[in-house]
């Protein structure tokens, strides 16, 4: 009883729900006198329910027990949901959602019935491993894997080779590239910022994706960005206030929608038609960040150093004398003075904590609880009368250059009642296509959910693992429930899923492009934007150094000019290039990043073309990945075209179709780019090419190129087709291949 | 008492109702009370009322970065005069700007709105209110005019080409809002080389084998997968297959018109945008926005004038005249507008700063007055003197002539309630 000794060497499963009996983990026997050490969770009709000590929870039939124990079963009282030991096993807390996902759908069946559809008989069928392999590298590193990564995973006879394949994925630098993109659409992270100056996103950028690729935990991220001061660039957390400066009001609403699962967007004008939000309530949030400024005033009141020294703004001190240097050397004062503000107005994008509050009531309350324009204390919102008893409650919220931290350690508390709640709702929405409970961005009642105790379980996992993101995603996708087949059943929009396995989701515009970059790249998380942020290095000036002079202002304005074109300048190389490392001997597929050239031809007979750097692009499209592009796309851009949000709105990505985006796959540089015979996807059919002069080289070539594009092999009948259409046509034929599996449903639906 | 009442703006009479409610009955006003005073204001409007439904197609003329209004259409000539000397219109329009020597010619057939009010002066959020009548939440996209007409008035019969069009831009934002995309506007970033990627890389031949191919290889999923959205996909593909063929698309191809044409309107994007748009509504588009940037003149606003007014004097004047010689005019409503207007004080740069408290739009064809002038700001164009109009108004205004039930609620797939340009009042007396 290998189980069963296992179970008593780690005893881990014995803490139970709070309010609920006791299950003590004993040895079941059964009528055969076998023996399984379990806890017992409950009967479901002629069959009981056991917990083991992976965590897994299996179930028999009641009658193959022996009599005691049968007897034992029915006097005992279900104990419900099982807890999770902090240290539990990954497998331990994945077969735990499962137990709770499988619950949820038993607990809807009968509802589901009364209304006219069938029972869910389960989890769909397991996923088969050509369907997992491109839904894994989707879902968590946001592009289909190439040839050889698949290839290399349908071949694995490992069994934990899903297991191990999850682990790999997360790992790896397209985990960052993905989770950032994610993140990124939901905080609105876009590099040119509205309002007409220089101030740019470009170090919130990087400081986001820094997060992610070091895994900071999400808690941290989040107290880190609201409580952030100083310059963008000094600290790209600021960026986040920085994001809405002058808006403070939008930011606090997107602030609680985004991390709290709480909408209060209509109480920022009136009191919430439909929940119980006021709109005092939301101006006493509005108070914690009423001591906030995120831009220094040009004119009065002057500012004060902690000494009470006034600080003069050197920027406004300046103008005149550097308004005469130009005119001396016979510039175009009225061209350049404009340039030249919106450059030193940048450097006044700043956070910075101030003596007083600010905030007052709108002209235009009209409720009679309080006047317009009266000031208001901060006072944090709770969702239930016991919530203030709760640890995060516990602030001190009466000086003011503490408000912004007593407010950020409200929202990331573990025991804030929706902070864990609102991101493991998300993250749980990344890998079955819906949340538990939707919106996402309000979650109003988790009672109200498809399913209120996996709801309450996640949440309660997304602390246990101590808001570790990857961590959390990692028990996800070793669930039974994600690892089966997309459900099939069309599920209208508000009605509720039960999880029996992911839903069919159409692919982000993220994830759409830097699949489309695999078939062309082979490898794209090898080609990375310039590390240099010469953005940052070039806007600094302080404004409150009293030694800054007029020529200084000057020379690094000029600085700040060219950097925009050196930016421009850093990029080059065409298509044979891509993937190049491949087809290089040794596989030294480094190449491609070291950008200055590497001794050592590619076979693509292109080593004439070898590039200065990185950056690839295809008639004009450069070649990176989509988190390694401008934020978000410009205009007209394939990411644009496929629905990538135009970081305006909270997750403000499109997954439907329209007619341009259609045109643009069926028509557009894309799709040239893909079917073009230098594409990678020629040079990896030729590689497969069978040694056996008598094999089918020509269906090995097939295969090779359904592989690289839908990562399965084709069936029967469509390599009839495939071969038919090679033959009546050698020139085009593979091309015509290419570009019709890229307009499939299937390549840009996740299943 | 009554008609001080209607003499309120629609929102100031709401808000008048409720504080009398409050101050004088001490009690909270129900909210048949507020309903009451908006059903008495809108039995104005709808169908039969001045305007209705007048504008079976619209073209929209959208003066991006803010359109200075003590230049073109309200100036002035005390302190805020701006470096031209205004010049005389016709009818009511008394004067205009100094560069609009060829909107003079032609202005007994435009209705100056000189009253327009918004709240904000950033780009984005002026931009989006003005289209919108909505101002911008973080919670939901609202719908741009020419997908409410869509909603309302369906998909135009008998056309393969789209119900709405966006000239110069690579973008429809806001686009179809809460709509389903379909209701979108389609982007048209340069006028000259009209729909992108409407031409296959392929002759036609190899595209349709291709697409057989296509059809073939994802038979197997699409029956396996029988839910909306890749239902929604193929239809897709198939309307866009269409349009491919269609023999509508002769609309997008400038080359079809007279030298002496394309000349007349300008052969810069705004010019050839504004042909365009006249091209498609002439084939039956319904609603053309036509972009044109350049009007963000914080400095040296006699120099941006003299370029970006003058370009919008000559391609406006020559739209209005080419209409009204096909006789398109008569059904087709030009409108101008912009995020906001500029500070009337003129800033160190000798330019003009954003400014959204007072402002024009221009209204021109499908039922409008001609020669006519409504509300005014005081002398100094600062503030609106007489006859306010916000967005939302304006918004209503154009869908008012749309003949869209503009008091219509829909509600969000969200489940909250929205009206075209958020219950603004149709400015009524503007039409003929």
């Amino acid at each position: 009883m290998k189980q069963t000794t296992k179970l008593f060497s780690s005893l881990v499963v014995t803490a139970l729900l709070a309010g609920s009996a006791f299950a003590e983990v004993r040895t079941w026997t059964d009528n055969k006198g076998r023996q399984v050490s379990a806890s017992f969770i409950g009967l479901d009709g002629e069959n009981i329910i056991l917990q083991i000590a992976d965590g897994s929870t299996r179930t028999f039939p009641l009658n193959i027990l022996s009599a005691e124990d049968q007897a034992l079963a029915k006097s005992l009282k279900p104990t419900g949901q099982p807890v999770m030991m902090a240290n539990a096993s990954v497998a331990q807390a994945s077969a735990k959602i499962d137990l709770l996902v499988a619950t949820g759908i038993g607990k809807a069946n009968p509802e589901r019935v009364k209304g006219g559809k069938s029972a869910i008989t389960g989890f769909n069928a397991m996923a088969n491993d050509e369907q997992f392999v491109r839904r894994v590298y989707l879902d968590i590193v946001g592009r289909i894997p190439n040839y050889d990564e698949a290839m290399v995973f349908i071949k694995d006879s490992n069994p934990a080779k899903r297991a191990k394949l999850i682990d790999m994925l997360l790992d790896s630098s397209g985990y960052s590239a993905h989770t950032y993109n994610y993140l990124a659409e939901m905080l609105r992270v876009k590099d040119r910022l509205d309002g007409g100056n220089d101030v740019r996103g470009i170090p919130y950028i990087n400081w986001l994706q820094k997060q992610v690729e070091q895994n900071v935990s999400w808690d941290k991220m989040v107290f880190e960005m609201l409580t952030a001061t100083g310059k963008m660039w000094h600290n790209g957390a600021a960026g986040y206030l920085l994001r809405d400066s002058g808006m403070p009001l939008d930011n606090l609403a997107n602030t609680l929608a985004v991390f709290l699962g709480t909408d209060v967007a209509c109480a920022q004008c009136h009191d919430h038609p439909f929940a119980d939000w006021t709109q005092y309530q939301f101006y006493e949030l509005a108070s914690f960040f009423g001591a906030t400024s995120t831009r220094y005033q040009r004119r009065a009141p002057a500012r004060r150093n902690k000494e009470g020294m006034e600080m003069v703004d050197m920027g406004n001190k300046l103008m005149p004398e550097i308004e005469s240097i130009i005119e001396k050397n016979g510039g175009d004062l009225t061209r350049i003075r404009n340039g030249l503000q919106q450059f030193i107005g940048a450097n006044r994008y700043a956070i910075t904590d101030t003596a007083t509050n600010a905030v007052k009531l709108p002209h235009d309350y009209k409720y009679k609880d309080a006047k317009p324009g009266d000031p208001v204390a901060p006072k944090f919102i709770s969702w239930s009368k016991e919530d203030k008893n709760l640890a995060a409650y516990k602030q001190k919220t009466k000086e003011e250059e503490n408000l912004r931290l007593a407010f950020a350690t409200w929202a990331t508390h573990p025991t804030n009642p929706r902070f864990a709640m609102a991101i493991a709702n998300r993250m749980w929405k990344r890998a079955f296509g819906q949340g538990i409970s939707e919106p996402v961005t309000n979650i109003d009642d988790p009672a109200q959910s498809a399913n209120p105790a996996l709801l309450k379980h996640i949440a309660e996992e997304m602390k246990r693992v101590k808001f570790n993101l990857k961590d959390f995603m990692r028990i996800i996708y070793n669930t039974r429930a994600y690892q089966s087949e997309a459900t099939t059943e069309h599920i209208a929009m508000g009605e509720p899923y039960y999880f029996q396995g992911p839903l069919l989701r159409r692919m982000t515009a993220e994830q759409a492009w830097d699949s489309y970059m695999t078939l062309v790249l082979g490898e794209p998380d090898k080609y990375k934007k310039p590390l240099e942020d010469l953005y940052s290095k070039t806007i600094d000036l302080d404004l409150y150094n009293p030694k800054l002079d007029a020529q200084t202002v000057l020379m690094k304005y000029a600085a700040f000019r060219t950097m925009g074109e050196k930016e421009r300048a850093m990029m080059g190389g065409g298509l044979a290039e891509a993937g190049g490392g491949m087809m290089m001997e040794g596989g030294a597929d480094s190449m491609m990043m070291d950008g200055a050239a590497k001794k050592g031809t590619p076979k693509t007979g292109a080593s004439d073309m070898m590039m200065e750097n990185a950056s690839l692009n295809y008639g004009g499209m450069v070649l990176r990945r989509a988190a390694e592009l401008e934020q978000p796309a410009g205009p007209g851009h394939f990411l644009i075209e496929f629905g990538q949000s135009p970081r305006n709105l909270i997750d403000g990505s499109s997954k439907i179709g329209s007619v341009p985006q259609v045109l643009m796959m069926m028509n557009g540089r894309a799709q040239e780019m893909l079917t073009n015979s230098q594409s990678l996807i020629f040079r990896t059919m030729e590689k497969v090419k069978p040694s056996d002069e008598k094999a089918d080289t020509e269906a090995a070539k097939l295969e090779a190129l359904f592989m690289s594009v839908l990562n399965r092999r084709p069936t029967e009948a469509e390599m009839v087709t495939a071969k038919k259409t090679v033959a009546d046509n050698s020139a085009s034929g593979h091309g015509d291949i290419i570009w019709a599996l890229i307009n499939t449903r299937e390549f840009i639906f996740v299943q | 008492m009554k008609t001080e009442l209607n003499r309120l703006n629609p929102l100031a009479r709401r808000e008048f109702v409720l504080r009398t409610a409050q101050t004088a009955l001490g009690v909270s006003v129900m909210s048949s009370m507020l309903d009451g005073a908006r059903a008495a204001e809108t039995a104005q409007g709808g169908p039969g009322s001045p305007g209705f439904g007048k504008a079976k197609k619209v073209i929209f003329l959208w003066m991006n970065g803010g359109m200075t209004h003590i230049d073109t259409w309200d100036p002035k000539t005390g302190d805020t005069k701006g470096p031209t000397d205004p010049i005389k219109g016709k009818g009511q329009v008394d004067f205009l700007g100094g560069t609009m020597e060829n909107m003079a010619k032609v202005s007994d057939k435009i209705t100056i709105v000189r009253s327009m009010s918004s709240k904000t002066g950033v780009h984005e959020a002026g931009t989006y209110i003005m289209k919108t009548g909505y101002e911008p939440r973080g919670t939901i996209v609202h719908p741009c005019m020419g997908s409410w007409a869509s909603n309302f008035l369906g998909r135009i019969k008998g056309v393969t080409l789209p119900d709405s069009v966006v000239v110069n831009s690579g973008s429809s934002y806001p686009g179809s809002g809460f709509f389903p995309p379909a209701l979108s506007p389609v982007p048209i970033s340069n006028p000259e080389t009209g729909l992108q990627n409407i031409r296959p890389s392929t002759d036609d031949g190899q595209f349709q084998k291709r697409l057989s191919l296509m059809n073939e290889f994802d038979s197997s999923f699409r029956k396996k997968f029988q839910s909306e959205d890749v239902k929604a996909y193929t239809e897709f593909y198939d309307e866009t297959m269409k349009l491919m063929k269609s023999e509508d698309l002769k609309a997008f191809d400038l080359s079809n018109e007279p030298a002496a044409t394309r000349e007349k309107y300008g052969r810069n994007s705004f010019g050839q945008g504004a042909l365009l748009a006249r091209r498609l509504v002439q084939a039956g588009v319904r609603y053309v926005e036509v972009q044109f940037g350049g009007w963000d003149m914080h400095n040296n606003i006699d120099t941006a004038l003299n370029g970006t007014g003058a370009t919008m004097d000559k391609v406006f004047a020559a739209l209005i005249e080419d209409l009204a010689a096909t006789g398109l005019l008569e059904s087709t409503m030009v409108v101008m507008g912009s995020e906001f207007g500029r500070t009337p004080d003129v800033n160190e740069n000798e330019g003009r700063d954003h400014y959204p408290l007072a402002y024009s739009t221009v209204f021109a064809g499908g039922g409008v007055k001609g020669g006519y002038t409504y509300g005014a700001t005081d002398k100094d164009g600062r503030r609106v003197a007489d006859k306010q109009v916000s967005p939302s108004d304006f918004q209503a205004t154009i869908g008012h002539a749309m003949g869209l039930p503009v008091d219509e609620v829909v509600m969000s797939p969200s489940n909250r309630p929205f009206t075209v340009g958020d219950k603004g009042a149709p400015v009524l007396d503007i039409f003929a």
